[in-house]
């Protein structure tokens, strides 16, 4: 359903625009992802499994998964969480793999170039910020700020990142924008770029991390390469799945891509939700949620105790959700949409607690149970790898100026491991201060350095409480093993 | 890990893991397989899986057709799915001297009893692939009995069947050096201690360059990286590997449905560089896109790159080495060592026992490089 009336929001909706969907004219409008116009005319189910043949939704609405995958004028495979609805598009529902149309036997609109490389004329660009969320964007202004010409690349069509889709106000030190809307945050740190020499290229996927710091993106339809004399990796992170039974049915979604249907494409994923997962994510998302009018049936944690802040879980709690620690979901049911959730007690080896089993009457089961930094360039481009827990699991090694084991090459934010947006954005400005040390240190060495003990502490203050225990912890551990990795001189 | 054995073979590779099955076979089960990695991680894992036995030369051809007479019956022998499948090789020829060869080949390939055919344009769009795009294309040849698997699956299922038969496998398990004493193997050392043997077997790649000069002896390899990519899945339309020598490609599509391919660089330099390029990405999806233009949508997946381990006259170097009794080579595939595996695995298990190859190899041994030597290019 589509949300008319948000405490919040408003949506400008574009374009009205007619569609095809399996034969069925339907509408959408411009601006939305088909996943998204299909959802808000209750369509569900996007593709068959291909070798068990079950229904599939979306699950993660950021391109990430593939669950989504559809036959969008006769081509198969089509992301259609990421890809924007047009005027008289054919859409079809896929089953199996997707089979090409058969050849028209037509002349080859692509003809190979002569075997030579095209890797040596390739435009040069002092930095290369992949990610325009916050630790991006922070990166970005840091170092364009000692005049050095960056460009931000970013697969949406907005900057922001994840604060695009946050309506709530934020927490941290009032410097780090506390009590200040995620999605005004964003405005904020875009407005900071103005006038510094910074390029933006939105709707634009980072495609691979070469040798020689050589990026491959894809504009469109359109595929480009530069060589980066630096590059700063703020990726973001990607949702956590979780494992029960049915699982994969339609209905089941990551919290991230609720938020981005409800709050970015103004859709409501259902009209009952489970919530998994009480710490801020789920709390805030139920708390969303409930802004836009959809019924949150519970909040649930395995957790024997809340972990988000406290005034979250208070504010939900007030509107009539309970939230039930030392419980988990044993499985869904529903033959193409989930249509209820059993959930049961677990004790204090996490297991399950036979009898205390309950049917939930939901449509839509929400999960918000952890993210895992998105460090794939990283690994492709060489760095060496390390498995942190209390960063989210798989990271790059870096250091404190946060550049990774690969010369000239940083990382920062959710993908150097998770916590916050505040902290986020001083570690993207910590590796913007580090590349404009290697390019202009020698002009300016003394502001960097005054700049850099300056955040520093900013966020040796952020990590310093409760909340920061493990990233603080887990940072400390890879500054360990950088230590040791740059002393065997490797 | 044992302390002493019978042989070690050092490589968990196709060659590798098939030797140790075949001399397991053969009644010497008292074998360990050293692999510095997981199985199949170098050259191996990274192939495209091809099967010819479309030849120019006579002794590559009866290897490859011995090989494939092996490998129509080695999933029943091993008792796993290896994916191998008769889809045929498709060959295509560019240029008058493509045809020419061509023929030439088909005349040999037809005297030792292959069915190979040449076949029109037409006729490979009507016959073959309706999907190719055949402009300038002259002739092919077709062998539909030629074939694919997957190297992961048959690297697998031989050390599993060699680890029925009493070898140990040990991963992770870097060769460090091979020990030696007045001119006879004694042992290796690894990470993990050493194991003493009379017989070692040096299937490590490229890497067996390095390990044998830890005895003295000196192999003409080079290791040259090549680029390969994969799709996304699509329902299988196309059953042969197609491939040209003069176009510089081939691809095939696997059971699972993805479309794997590669070309090499003519200038590509030696070294042990396992990166991939971003130029191999643009130049070979550019290039899969003209041959089937049915596949200009389709998405890349992956990429990544191996090594081809190369010796002068492109033939592997298999046998007993001159001078240190015991060690065994079985490297410098140069990058046709997974079609001729289970051949080249069932010979080599046959000299190291002592017995009587079925097939003469002795073309093959290392001794070849010796003095002024004669180059046979038959890499086609
Ligand atoms: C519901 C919710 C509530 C939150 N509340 C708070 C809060 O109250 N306080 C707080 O401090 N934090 C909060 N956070 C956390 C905060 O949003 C994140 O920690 C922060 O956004 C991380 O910033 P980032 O720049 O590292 O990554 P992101 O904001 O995730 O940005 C990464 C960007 O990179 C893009 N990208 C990734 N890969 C590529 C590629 N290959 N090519 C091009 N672009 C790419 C992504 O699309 C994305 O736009 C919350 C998060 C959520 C989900
Ligand atoms: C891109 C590409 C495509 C190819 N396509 C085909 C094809 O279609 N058909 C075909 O027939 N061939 C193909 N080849 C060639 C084929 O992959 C190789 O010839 C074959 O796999 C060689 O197997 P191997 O066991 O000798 O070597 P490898 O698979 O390289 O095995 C050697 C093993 O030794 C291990 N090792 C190295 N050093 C040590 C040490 N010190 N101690 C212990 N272990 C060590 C390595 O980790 C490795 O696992 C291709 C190769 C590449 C790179």
């Amino acid at each position: 359903m589509r949300i008319t009336e948000h405490p919040i929001l408003t949506f400008d909706r574009g374009r009205e625009l007619a569609f095809e969907f399996d034969g069925h004219p339907l509408k959408g409008y411009e601006g939305e992802t088909i996943a998204a116009a299909l959802h808000a005319n209750d369509v569900r189910v996007l593709r068959e499994s291909p070798e068990l043949h079950r229904p599939r939704g979306f699950f993660c609405a950021i391109g990430r998964c593939s669950s989504c995958l559809m036959t969008v004028n006769g081509v198969p495979n089509v992301m259609t969480c990421i890809t924007p609805l047009r005027e008289g598009m054919r859409i079809e529902t896929q089953r199996g793999k997707g089979a090409l149309a058969v050849s028209d036997g037509s002349a080859p609109r692509i003809r190979p170039n002569e075997q030579s490389r095209e890797s040596d004329e390739l435009p040069v660009v002092p930095l290369v910020v992949v990610g325009g969320g916050p630790a991006g964007l922070s990166a970005a202004a840091a170092a364009a700020r000692f005049g050095i010409e960056t460009v931000i690349v970013d697969e949406n069509d907005v900057a922001g990142g994840q604060l695009i889709k946050q309506t709530h106000m934020f927490f941290g030190s009032r410097e780090h924008y506390a009590r200040v809307r995620g999605v005004d945050i964003g405005s904020k740190l875009i407005g900071n770029l103005e006038e510094l020499p910074v390029r933006m290229m939105l709707g634009t996927t980072v495609l691979g991390l070469y040798q020689d710091r050589t990026v491959s993106l894809l504009a469109g339809d359109r595929h480009l390469a530069l060589r980066a004399e630096s590059v700063v990796l703020a990726t973001g992170a990607s949702e956590n799945m979780l494992a029960f039974e049915n699982g994969d049915l339609p209905g089941v979604y990551g919290a991230g891509a609720v938020q981005t249907l409800m709050n970015v494409h103004g859709v409501t994923p259902g009209e009952r939700v489970l919530m998994i997962g009480a710490g801020n994510i789920g709390l805030i998302v139920a708390y969303q949620l409930l802004q836009a009018g959809v019924e949150v049936a519970a909040v649930i944690d395995a957790a024997p105790e809340i972990g988000g802040y406290h005034v979250h879980a208070a504010k939900i709690r007030r509107a009539g959700v309970p939230i039930l620690t030392s419980h988990t979901i044993l499985k869904v049911s529903g033959s193409d949409r989930v249509n209820s959730a059993e959930i049961a007690a677990v004790d204090t080896s996490w297991q399950p607690v036979p009898g205390s089993e309950q049917t939930l009457d939901v449509d839509t089961v929400c999960l918000a149970v952890g993210l895992t930094p998105n460090c794939e360039l990283a690994f492709q481009s060489g760095c060496r790898q390390t498995y942190v827990p209390y960063l989210g699991g798989p990271v790059a090694v870096h250091g404190r100026d946060l550049e990774t084991t690969v010369d000239g090459v940083f990382i920062a934010g959710d993908a150097s491991g998770i916590e916050e947006a505040s902290t986020a954005m001083l570690e993207g400005r910590l590796a913007g201060l580090a590349v404009a040390q290697r390019l202009a240190g020698e002009s300016h060495g003394a502001e960097i350095a005054r700049l850099t003990t300056e955040t520093r502490e900013g966020l040796d203050a952020l990590r310093a409480g409760p909340f920061g225990e493990k990233p603080r912890l887990g940072k400390e551990h890879m500054f360990e093993i950088h230590r040791d990795l740059r002393e065997a001189g490797e | 890990m044992k302390r002493s054995a019978d042989c070690v073979i050092i490589g968990g590779g196709i060659i590798g893991t098939s030797v140790a099955y075949y001399l397991a076979k053969s009644g010497m089960t008292d074998v360990v397989v050293l692999e510095a990695d997981y199985l199949a991680s170098g050259g191996t894992g990274r192939c495209g899986g091809g099967i010819r036995q479309q030849w120019s030369t006579e002794p590559n051809a009866r290897l490859a057709m011995e090989s494939v007479r092996i490998f129509t019956t080695l999933e029943e022998e091993l008792g796993e799915d290896i994916e191998f499948l008769q889809g045929g090789y498709l060959v295509l020829a560019y240029t008058d001297e493509d045809v020419e060869q061509f023929e030439k080949n088909v005349a040999l390939q037809r005297g030792l009893g292959l069915d190979v055919e040449i076949l029109t344009p037409d006729e490979i769009r009507a016959r073959v692939v309706a999907q190719l795009n055949t402009e300038r294309v002259k002739m092919a040849t077709y062998c539909s009995k030629d074939a694919s698997a997957n190297p992961f699956l048959a690297t697998r299922a031989y050390a599993a069947a060699a680890k029925r038969l009493g070898v140990e496998v040990e991963l992770f398990t870097p060769v460090r050096r091979i020990l030696a004493e007045n001119g006879r193997i004694t042992g290796v050392e690894t990470d993990r201690g050493v194991i003493s043997t009379p017989r070692v077997i040096n299937a490590a790649g490229s890497h067996s360059v390095p390990l044998a000069e830890t005895v003295g002896v000196e192999l003409p390899i080079k290791p040259y990286r090549r680029e390969i990519l994969v799709t996304e899945p699509l329902e299988r339309f196309f059953d042969p590997m197609i491939i040209s020598f003069s176009f510089g490609v081939y691809f095939r599509q696997v059971q699972h449905g993805s479309i794997i391919g590669g070309f090499a660089y003519p200038d590509e330099q030696p070294g042990f560089n396992q990166t991939s390029s971003v130029d191999f990405l643009t130049t070979m999806s550019k290039k899969l896109a003209y041959l089937m233009p049915v596949l200009e949508d389709v998405k890349v997946v992956r990429q990544w790159a191996g090594l081809y381990d190369v010796t002068p006259d492109a033939q592997p170097i298999i046998g007993e080495t001159d001078g240190v009794d015991g060690f065994f080579q079985a490297s410098g595939f140069s990058g046709h060592g997974f079609m001729i595996a289970p051949m080249v695995s069932t010979l080599l298990s046959q000299i190291v026992l002592g017995e009587t190859p079925a097939l003469d190899v002795e073309r093959l041994n290392l001794r070849r490089f010796e003095g002024d030597i004669d180059l046979d290019h038959s890499v086609v």
